[in-house]
């Protein structure tokens, strides 16, 4: 089914402006929920749909919003993958590369390597007293942690860490910057060279990683395809991870009561972990195209219609979340959007509950003492189809 | 078709009529029973679909396969022996008259 890059006939037509998106995506989000929770965005050349039942409905039928989207910005990026495929090649993908990422093998291979990572960026930073949280810490760490998970150990942390930024770049590259497309081609053909020499090494010696499990799955898996997918897990293994924990730190430092109650009782961490990922998605959206004629939030939309499901938007959701722009670990439970849902639910959720939870902010909280915001810091919450904090700028006690 | 009962953290019931050949996740979700979130819609990534299967139908639903079993250690809600992911239980005829017990929290 090919693209329609036009309004369906009978969509609300808004027209909204990317800077503004990056800079607070949210009031227009409001907006459109209230006046047309589906239009046709002309600058994202998308239909967003924007209301929480809407994005769930769509996200249980995937054989009508297929993830297979003609044009998309992640295809041109980094090539086939699983991202982009429905079931059955979505599935025999996954099932290749997700046995690392389950809880059990996060808690049994990796969780030791993540703490002794987590406390070497630390004792790197504890003596100065200050530091940037995302650029000394979180984004090493998400970097550093995940090399591990994927069986990357020919690449560094910075290597990680660029070819991260380079693709996420090319990804939400909807203003068509030739420089990031370049950037983003350079990334990709060194991360093809270092799998391919971690694959050959997981095929003489299996690892328990990613890469290990993809070259040992049942049902066979091209390097190709292999490299394509480390490509779109290097993407948002890295962001989501540093993007939350920046955002819930940022939270909890300008809260001191709920900080004070979350050190009291770790046990909140992990509420702390959903609350935020609703509150600020780290993936604001992701792209469908339908496969036949299908009406939704009150537009008959032709088959092949691009819809954007914005995440982000359903998480704020006033109808399902009261007062849903608040940040408030104690809200009645309701599952947010953040990770996605149906076959394509984040396979990245375990990794990042524990890296993030269970590790990431217990340990600053509890050696870095008296931790504060620099207060006039520059730090910025910025994007919209990804979106966090591009620094977190802290003060802390040595003595 | 078989009847299966969902009984909710504050004991009331939701009778739904399942599918067989169906898992009985589905028969929650397009029933609107509430507190089976399924967020993954069945692939056991999430373990948001937990119920606890009625001990007198035990044996009959019998035990989680590995990867269930791997993720239910991971549930929201406390893990018993008769821990299942709904995602995971398929619905027939012989199961008629199930009971299975929806915990609290699912994330």
């Amino acid at each position: 089914m090919s693209a329609v890059t036009t309004a369906a006939p009978g969509a609300p037509v808004v027209d909204l402006d990317l800077a503004e998106l990056r800079r607070d995506p949210y009031p227009a989000y409001a907006e459109l929920r209230r006046t047309a929770p589906l239009a046709w965005v002309p600058s994202v050349g998308r239909h967003l749909l924007t209301r929480y039942e809407d994005i769930v409905h769509a996200e249980k039928l995937p054989e009508v919003f297929s993830s297979r989207e003609e044009g998309s910005l992640l295809l041109r990026t980094v090539g086939p993958n699983l991202l982009r495929e429905d079931d059955p090649e979505h599935r025999r993908l996954r099932a290749a590369a997700e046995p690392p990422t389950r809880p059990r093998q996060v808690r049994d291979l990796w969780a030791e390597t993540f703490e002794h990572n987590a406390h070497e960026l630390l004792d790197r930073i504890a003596g100065r007293g200050e530091a940037d949280l995302i650029g000394d810490f979180a984004e090493p760490l998400a970097a550093a942690n995940l090399a591990v998970v994927l069986g990357l150990r020919n690449a560094g942390a910075d290597d990680i860490s660029d070819w991260s930024r380079a693709m996420m770049a090319a990804n939400g590259n909807y203003a068509d910057d030739p420089d990031i497309w370049l950037r983003a081609e350079q990334a990709t053909r060194d991360i093809e060279d270092a799998v391919a020499e971690m694959a050959d090494a997981a095929r003489r010696e299996p690892d328990g990683s990613v890469i290990s499990s993809m070259v040992h799955a049942a049902d066979p898996v091209e390097l190709t395809e292999i490299q394509n997918n480390i490509k779109v897990i290097i993407g948002g293994g890295v962001n989501e991870p540093r993007d939350v924990f920046g955002v819930g730190a940022q939270a909890l430092l300008q809260r001191p009561d709920v900080l004070d109650r979350v050190v009291a009782d770790p046990g909140l961490w992990k509420r702390v972990f959903e609350e935020t990922a609703r509150w600020i998605s780290p993936i604001g959206m992701y792209p469908r195209q339908l496969t036949q004629d299908y009406e939704i939030a009150g537009v008959a939309l032709p088959a092949g219609s691009r819809v954007a499901l914005v995440i982000a938007s359903g998480n704020r959701d006033e109808s399902v979340f009261e007062r849903a722009d608040e940040f408030d670990i104690d809200r009645p439970h309701r599952p947010h959007l953040a990770f996605g849902g149906g076959p394509h639910f984040c396979m990245g959720a375990w990794v990042a509950r524990h890296e993030v939870s269970a590790l990431a902010w217990p340990l600053v909280f509890s050696r870095l003492k008296v931790l504060r915001l620099v207060e006039g810091a520059d730090d910025l919450m910025e994007g919209w189809v990804f979106r966090g904090l591009t620094s977190l700028n802290v003060t802390w006690q040595t003595s | 078709m078989p009847i299966v009962i969902f009984e909710l953290p504050d004991g009331t019931q939701r009778k739904v009529t399942a599918d067989s050949g169906t898992v009985l996740m589905q028969a929650a979700v397009s029933n609107g029973v509430d507190g089976i979130v399924a967020e993954c819609g069945g692939n056991a990534s999430c373990a948001t679909c937990h119920v606890y299967v009625d001990e007198r139908h035990g044996e009959q639903v019998g035990p989680p396969n590995d990867v269930e079993d791997e993720m239910l250690d991971f549930t929201a809600a406390e893990r018993r022996p008769t821990s299942r992911l709904s995602c995971q239980v398929q619905v027939s005829d012989a199961l008629d008259g199930l009971v299975v017990h929806i915990p609290e929290e699912q994330v």
